[in-house]
């Protein structure tokens, strides 16, 4: 699905990325987890274009990304979450969810009822300013509005930042039964230890711009040492 | 009262066109972090325009619906060679506009002479209430003015290239990974912003002499305009525009021109001082 070789990225001459190399495999929430200020969202960045690739290659299902505009990117299948939520404050529910429609026009787009089955919310507050909502309501447009330009891979950066426990446990939920349902590859960053075990099925451990470490969530859940040793938790 | 009717007039026809050039000015300012220094030029071309048709013998109506056609065209060509390459680089395209804006006037100097031309009325008649009587011409300027604002407003506010365009200025990365081509919306934003400019300045043609340097005139109390009324809302062009619009007329006729320019720089700089967002506000944050 997703295929990164040799990825270098960073900000002006300072390189976060070096040598990145690391597989996502399709129809599978892969998350990526490690401390702080070790490169996950630069990554996220890099992937979605908004960060120039210095040297490397990035593969998406069969594409080459890596030079291509951000919003080509996000066309050709890859929803972007990105960290703290980043929703049109002075905008509508239902203004937020259009803009994503009118970006992927012609695309694969998915019909507004399955947003709204899926997060009803949203319908009952369609023409309500999205700056009014909770951070949690928040996170739930800021998926949705991916999710409407009919992704074939979600990037989720760190959706439970600042977002009360008990949404937390929802917004996990709901998205693992949209990835079973619709066979969506997840990568998602993310710190919360419980997220990740509602909803991923593998993790992945970086440190230094570089994976160190990969299980399967099973390994997680019967040991984990692996937490100690890159979050320190 | 009969003599303050046609002033008040006056200041709003003035008022109405400067928002209608800093409106322009501030479509591209607002979006995409450009100050176009040449933008009282494309103003001033859309004049020309309406001397060329008059040379031309074409009707009223062709000069206006030419003016905007050929000036956004020009504003299209700017774009794809020159501020393409320095978009949300302010300093630079301070320089590089401004270089174009000379460079646009020596080329009108070459075409139609360093002299000033003047473009006949469209309408003689005056407006006959009383002892009250004014110009036809400027009463359909005005009119004119008022859609214009309104039809920008009503693009920028309730369509979806306007919620795009608000989208682009409000957060542009999350814009672009949503699917949003922003480097278009920025290329048919410069395009609407110089459109109104020429159209501007074809409306305001047949009652100012028009010569290569009348882009100033206009440029500058453009950018008091947004500064005084903010760069955010489109609304703080509105005010900023009846704060040195109606500050400046009303003085030049009361007590002297240059009092009243004296008058608006302080007015804006004592605004500028206390709210430095402006008015209505400024960009917001990020």
């Amino acid at each position: 699905m997703l295929e990164i070789e040799n990825l270098a990225a960073g900000y002006g001459e300072a390189l976060v990325l070096r040598d990145f190399s690391c597989r996502i495999a399709p129809g599978k929430v892969t998350a990526l987890m490690g401390r702080n200020g070790m490169g996950k969202t630069t990554l996220m960045k890099t992937i979605m274009g908004l960060i120039r690739v210095k040297s490397g290659r990035i593969m998406f299902d069969g594409t080459a990304i890596e030079k291509l505009p951000t919003h080509h990117i996000s066309r050709i299948g890859m929803g972007y979450v990105p960290q703290g939520r980043e929703i049109f404050a002075d905008f509508t529910v239902a203004e937020n969810l259009r803009l994503s429609l009118l970006g992927h026009e012609g695309g694969n787009v998915l019909p507004i009822e399955q947003i709204y089955d899926w997060f009803p919310i949203l319908k009952e507050r369609a023409e309500q300013r999205a700056g009014t909502f909770s951070g949690g309501q928040q996170q739930i447009l800021a998926i949705a509005r991916a999710l409407i330009g009919g992704p074939k891979m979600l990037l989720l950066d760190e959706p439970t930042e600042g977002i009360q426990p008990s949404i937390v446990h929802d917004i996990g939920a709901q998205l693992s039964r949209i990835a079973r349902e619709t066979g969506l590859s997840i990568l998602i960053v993310e710190q919360n230890v419980d997220m990740v075990r509602t909803l991923a099925d593998e993790v992945l451990f970086m440190e230094n711009g570089a994976i160190q470490e990969r299980c399967d969530i099973e390994t997680l859940r019967q040991d984990d040492s692996l937490l100690h040793r890159y979050l320190s938790v | 009262m009969s003599e303050l009717i046609p002033i008040i007039l006056d200041v709003s026809s003035y008022i109405l066109i400067l928002v209608l050039v800093a409106l322009g000015l501030m479509i591209v300012f607002g979006m995409m972090g450009v100050i176009n220094m040449a933008h009282g030029e494309l103003f001033m071309i859309g004049a020309y325009v309406m001397v060329a048709a008059q040379n031309l013998g074409l009707p009223f109506l062709a000069g206006i619906i030419l003016a905007p056609i050929i000036v956004g065209f020009l504003g299209l060509l700017i774009e794809a060679a020159l501020i393409r390459h320095i978009y949300l680089r302010p300093l630079d395209t301070i320089l590089a506009t401004w270089g174009l804006s000379i460079a646009l006037k020596q080329l009108v100097v070459l075409t139609f002479g360093p002299e000033s031309h003047s473009v006949a009325l469209p309408v003689d008649g005056s407006l006959e209430l009383g002892a009250f009587s004014y110009p036809l011409y400027r009463l359909i300027l005005m009119a004119a003015s008022i859609l214009l604002i309104g039809g920008t407003f009503w693009l920028f506010t309730r369509t979806d290239f306007g919620l795009l365009a608000r989208a682009v200025i409000a957060r542009p990365n999350t814009a672009a990974s949503l699917g949003i081509d922003t480097r278009r919306m920025y290329r048919w934003s410069f395009v609407i912003g110089t459109a109104l400019a020429g159209l501007a300045g074809a409306l305001v043609a047949p009652i100012i002499s028009v010569d290569p340097q009348m882009g100033l005139g206009y440029l500058v109390p453009g950018f008091l305009s947004i500064l005084v009324g903010g760069a955010g809302p489109l609304a703080g062009v509105l005010v900023g525009g009846a704060v040195v619009g109606g500050v400046n007329n009303l003085l030049a006729v009361w007590i002297s021109p240059v009092a009243a320019l004296i008058t608006v720089y302080i007015i804006a700089i004592l605004i500028i001082r206390l709210k430095p967002e402006g008015i209505m506000g400024g960009r917001r944050a990020k």
